[in-house]
């Protein structure tokens, strides 16, 4: 039978009772070959050190719970097979987040960028049960159905150089949801969140560096949706300034 | 991977949670892992655009300023300094196009009225022949040929 | 300064789109043909005085000299102040953002005189 294989996981550690700044604890564990980085990691948590603390929900790339840089690169890492690197593998909690502990992340800071772009439908009088369904088309559908398929995983923001520099930028997830509801046959609250992508940190801060499509692990493509808002932003503006002239004559 | 110092404090709540945290890192392998070195590039081509442009701009003012003037530029030209800046601002603004035509499909939106999107590929494919038939008529008219 | 900058980021950005098509579609062909071949030697007729003239001053090269010049600034300019924010520099973006549109502004302007005084 073959000798089982082992690799040596780098993991990065954070205690804020105790530690100054993170560091790296290595662990040398042997490895199955199916297994994915997070195999790794839980097999760490429940045989070798049960104080690793990792995020981690649905182990089928549902959850968005897990994702890390992995060998430098966002991964969820429930999809991310162990196999796909060499025998030392590096996991650091993922960029551009304040760590609480360990691989954990603060997503606060997350959840207050997206609630500003109002991810939901916002109608200006909500239909009454008698008037019926608001019906859509599979074409009108087709139009915003990639952008509805993110799982809040925040590769996409561990992957943008414009949320390193600019603390206030919406990011790719956030403006992508927006972007979703724009787009919405249903929704009518265009005019509010073009305000709000209009502003600093806004659509415009994006400089297209497109890392954050590269890593989405759905497919989700957020620059591209990021360059359509800047697009469907500017025809916005375009009207009006066109109906504000109309308007006061 | 490299650690470097956080610049400033990404993605901060408005409200900070009851533990201390670690400073955010910025991206891993930010500016020299490939693809960011590809968009790095690509936003340099930003100064290809403006030099060149500049330059066209001296043609032509030298232009209006009578035979003379244009020929002294024409012979400035002559400097082996320009001709290798201009053969690089050719080949850096052709990949540049051509990285944004490959870009450029994603960032249309899949309806224009009745008519559906291309499919990306047909896309970038036909605006790359335009970018092609352009060069070579823009060069032979520039040349003299037509 | 950046706050005034925000406001105009529409007309900005539609500028920097349509500079980057038009630079990226005309610039190669004018740098391989006048800045290589011409300087070679090898298009002697690019480089005659007679025939540059012509095509700048026909209406239609006129307003193309005019789009080849002016619009590709408003690409760079955008594109190189994007690059300073990605080393760090949002302290100094509304400054370094001025200058660089300021840049193209001026250039913008003396691409329509040079045009009209041919």
């Amino acid at each position: 039978m073959a000798e089982q294989q082992k690799k040596t996981i780098v993991v990065t550690r954070f205690d804020p009772d105790k530690d100054e700044a993170p560091r790296q604890q290595r662990y040398e564990i042997p490895v199955e070959p199916d297994w994915k980085v997070l195999d790794a990691l839980n097999y760490i948590k429940d045989e070798v050190d049960p104080t690793l603390s990792h995020r981690w929900s649905c182990r089928m790339a549902v959850c968005g719970s897990c994702g890390m840089n992995v060998d430098g690169t966002p991964k969820l890492t429930c999809k991310d097979p162990l196999s796909d690197y060499g025998d030392e593998v590096e996991v650091t909690p993922l960029a551009n987040f304040p760590v609480i502990r360990d691989l954990v992340v603060e997503l606060e800071g997350f959840m207050d960028k997206l609630q500003k772009v109002k991810p939901f439908i916002l109608r200006a009088k909500e239909l009454a049960v008698e008037e019926g369904p608001t019906r859509q088309s599979p074409a009108e559908l087709d139009d915003f159905r990639q952008f509805s398929m993110c799982i809040n995983c925040m590769l996409c923001y561990s992957a943008c150089p414009v949320v390193a520099n600019e603390p206030d930028f919406l990011g790719p997830a956030a403006i992508a949801l927006g972007h979703r509801y724009n787009l919405d046959t249903r929704d009518q609250g265009q005019k509010e969140r073009n305000d709000v992508f209009r502003d600093d940190g806004g659509v415009f801060a994006c400089s297209y560096a497109n890392e954050c499509s590269t890593v989405c692990p759905k497919h989700v493509d957020p620059s591209g949706a990021i360059q359509q808002a800047k697009l469907n932003n500017v025809i916005d503006w375009v009207s009006g300034l066109v109906l504000r002239r109309g308007g006061s004559r | 991977m490299s650690h470097a110092e956080p610049r400033v404090d990404a993605m901060k709540p408005a409200k900070p949670g009851p533990t201390r945290t670690a400073p955010p890192r910025p991206p891993d392998g930010f500016p020299s892992q490939g693809n960011y070195r590809a968009y790095l590039a690509f936003a340099f081509g930003g100064f290809f655009l403006m030099t060149v442009s500049f330059l066209v701009l001296r043609a032509v003012w030298a232009l209006g300023n009578g035979e003379a003037a244009w020929n002294q530029l024409q012979g400035s030209f002559q400097n082996p300094i320009y001709v290798i800046f201009h053969g690089l601002a050719f080949l850096w603004l052709t990949w540049f196009i051509l990285r944004l035509f490959r870009l450029f499909p994603a960032t249309q939106p899949k309806r224009f009225g009745p008519l559906k999107r291309p499919p990306d590929a047909v896309l970038t494919a036909g605006l790359s022949g335009v970018f092609v038939v352009v060069t070579l008529v823009v060069a032979a008219i520039l040349w003299g040929a037509v | 300064m950046r706050r005034m900058l925000l406001v105009l980021e529409p007309v900005i950005w539609l500028l920097f789109s349509a500079g980057m098509m038009i630079g990226g579609l005309l610039l190669p062909a004018w740098a391989l043909v006048m800045g290589v071949a011409g300087p070679l030697g090898i298009a002697s007729t690019a480089t005659s005085y007679d025939h540059a003239f012509a095509l700048a001053s026909h209406p239609i090269g006129r307003l193309v000299f005019l789009a080849a010049i002016a619009l590709p600034l408003w690409g760079g300019a955008h594109h190189l102040r994007h690059l300073w924010l990605d080393f760090g520099g949002l302290k100094s973006d509304g400054l370094v953002g001025a200058l660089c549109y300021a840049l193209a502004l001026f250039g913008s302007l003396a691409a329509i005189v040079a045009v009209i005084r041919l």
